[in-house]
């Protein structure tokens, strides 16, 4: 078993954006456990397709097209992705990358159940969702430099995932910079959709939670 | 989480051995394939260099095939083209034998001046102190540019008529030069030694026993046996669309898989980085000896052609200016005139102001344009250049003089971004 690694402050990256003067969103109290199926985990790795675990693609390009990410590429599109992935198997109970440690890769998930953790102060780790194929995880890395991760995944019994370096990434951009742009802006779509869905499961959700206090016949004043 | 098992002390030695047995196997192995290891690295770096062509290529629709046979096709032309030129203007026998002579006069005629002996029979200062080394230095030159009887008798034969006379001018002249070269080998006591020396016909020698006579198709067919792998691994790796980085990957453990990713984006990166900034070093150096030339007066034509080989050498640290040098300093030997552009320069110091014009060069590369150019790509330190570019030479000879400084930038590169990247990830 790797040694601990320190924890990375993943407030730091996220005062460190410009512009954003103040967060008025308030913190969830923290919990030992969060619900994998909870409004704010699937906002961020998403729901948990019902029928892509069926689907086993016989190969990389045939497995790219179920990849949300990577949906509106072209066959020439996937096939020249699939020269630059690197298909990676995990034992049971293997980190695949660990938090505080730099990224420099996004994953996809192609068998097996990937648990995301979150480590705390104390050292004990938060289940904060599990994931199933055909999930991509760990996008900033592969867009971003200096990139910090600020939770672990470990494979949940064996697991095989798809890797793409941000170096072959960077190569794609000056190679085929099409490509590029369009995987790019992918990604960049769903980072922001995910953090829009994040604001809505933690922040709209509670004002509804609060008109329907609101609207409560019995606190309503005659 | 499941318990691990801590290794026991026995596994970790019989690891550590196996590591240790494989890599005294593997430098054995690398060893003996030593003559290997200098055409393919050769074939890599060109292929590295040619990447971003057929890349280029290839966005304009083009297929990766079609995109190297396009770059083999116009390599082999230039290659073609460079050879015809050469053939065309490569000087005949009788133009040879006409550059010697010239030379040769020259040669005997500056060291006259230099040592005083043209003015006084004691010469001058210089002249007493090194004669006895510069004696046998003029005497291998002499020995070096002089005729053999058949040639001096080629050479009457094509610049004198039948009555013996001078066809013109320029063949008055070179039988001029002619007659004072055999009156200094004369002086010397080189010409009655020479033509008392009996010639050994070659076949006469005795060859060792166990030796094989290196004739030059031998020597031909050894070189290609060997330098074929070079295009063979430029080819299959301008071909390759990442199948080789992807099976190198599968055998990094997955604890290492992201730092080695980073170790060799690193590396990609410095390895660009340097040969641009060599490449540009190459030019901006060509540049500054063309102009320095032409403005000594040597023809444009000849400026740019000296000035490109001295720059394409450049690539060996300190040796473009070297050849510079040499080029500039054999053009002013042999040719018949230079007609400086500066007033000050004369026919007769154009060598010194050659000189003191190389090492203003040299210094305004040192300080002005390394330092932009190559910045902290490959910024080694000056005695680890002339101890790797040795090193280079005694185990390779030119190609290890060649590929010496590039290695070390790959070798000090991964070793920086490894001690980074392990620490980074706490594996170090």
């Amino acid at each position: 078993m790797a040694k601990t690694p320190e924890v990375a402050e993943p407030a730091k990256i996220r005062l460190a954006l410009r512009g954003l003067r103040e967060i008025l969103l308030p913190r969830p109290e923290e919990k030992l456990s969060v619900d994998a199926a909870s409004d704010a985990s699937l906002a961020v790795f998403g729901p948990a397709p019902q029928t892509a675990a069926g689907k086993r693609g016989r190969d990389l390009v045939a497995f790219f097209q179920q990849v949300q990410l990577l949906e509106e590429l072209g066959e020439a599109d996937r096939k020249r992705l699939a020269q630059i992935a690197h298909e990676r198997t995990y034992r049971d109970g293997e980190y695949i990358y660990e938090q505080g440690r730099p990224g420099v890769a996004l994953f996809l998930l192609r068998s097996g159940i990937v648990e995301i953790l979150r480590r705390r102060d104390g050292g004990d780790e938060i289940l904060l969702a599990t994931l199933e194929p055909p999930a991509s995880f760990e996008e900033l890395a592969a867009m971003g430099c200096d990139v910090v991760r600020w939770t672990s995944a470990r494979a949940r019994g064996p697991a095989t995932v798809v890797a793409l370096g941000r170096p072959d990434i960077d190569v794609l951009s000056r190679t085929t910079p099409v490509l590029a742009n369009k995987l790019l802006r992918k990604l960049a779509e769903v980072t922001a959709r995910r953090l829009q869905l994040l604001v809505e499961a933690q922040f709209l959700n509670r004002t509804e939670q609060g008109a329907k206090d609101a609207a409560d016949p019995q606190s309503q004043r005659p | 989480m499941p318990p691990t098992r801590n290794p026991s002390a026995l596994e970790v030695v019989v690891k550590a051995l196996a590591v240790v047995a494989g890599a005294i196997l593997g430098i054995y192995l690398l060893w003996r394939v030593r003559g290997l290891v200098v055409p393919v690295v050769v074939g890599g770096l060109l292929a590295y260099i040619c990447g971003p062509l057929v890349a280029g290529l290839e966005r304009y629709r083009i297929t990766r095939g079609q995109a190297i046979g396009l770059l083999l096709l116009v390599f082999a032309s230039a290659a073609l083209g460079l050879a015809s030129l050469i053939r065309a203007g490569a000087p005949t026998e009788i133009e040879v034998l006409d550059l010697k002579t010239r030379a040769l006069r020259k040669v005997n005629d500056r060291y006259l001046r230099l040592m005083g002996l043209d003015s006084s029979p004691g010469g001058n200062r210089i002249y007493r102190l090194v004669h006895e080394d510069a004696a046998l230095v003029m005497d291998r030159a002499n020995r070096l540019l002089g005729m053999t009887p058949e040639e001096r008798a080629k050479f009457a034969r094509s610049h004198a008529g039948r009555n013996g006379r001078p066809t013109g001018p320029a063949d008055a002249a070179l039988l001029d030069d002619d007659r004072s070269n055999l009156e200094t080998l004369e002086r010397r006591g080189l010409a009655a030694a020479d033509s008392e020396r009996p010639e050994t016909p070659r076949s006469e020698v005795p060859a060792s026993p166990g030796t094989r006579e290196r004739t030059p198709l031998r020597l031909l067919a050894g070189i290609l046996s060997t330098w074929i792998v070079a295009p063979t691994v430029f080819f299959f790796l301008l071909r390759d669309t990442g199948e080789i980085k992807r099976s190198f990957m599968r055998l990094v453990p997955n604890r290492l898989f992201e730092p080695m990713l980073a170790v060799l984006e690193d590396l990609d990166r410095a390895l660009g980085s340097y040969l641009r900034g060599v490449f540009l070093e190459c030019c901006l150096l060509a540049l500054a000896l063309a102009l320095l030339f032409a403005v000594l007066g040597i023809p444009v034509l000849w400026a740019v052609a000296l000035a490109v080989v001295a720059g394409a050498t450049n690539v060996i640290p300190y040796v473009g200016s070297a050849v510079a040098l040499l080029l500039g300093l054999a053009y002013i030997v042999l040719a018949e005139t230079v007609h400086p552009l500066l007033p000050m320069v004369t026919a007769e110091n154009v060598a010194l102001w050659l000189v003191g014009g190389i090492l203003l060069v040299e210094l305004l590369k040192n300080i002005l344009i390394e330092p932009v150019v190559l910045g902290s790509a490959a910024k080694l330190h000056p005695l680890v250049v002339v101890l790797g570019v040795l090193g280079g030479g005694i185990l390779f000879g030119l190609p290890g003089v060649l590929l010496a400084i590039p290695t070390i930038t790959i070798v000090s590169a991964f070793a920086s971004s490894a001690s980074t990247q392990l620490k980074a990830y706490g594996l170090a």
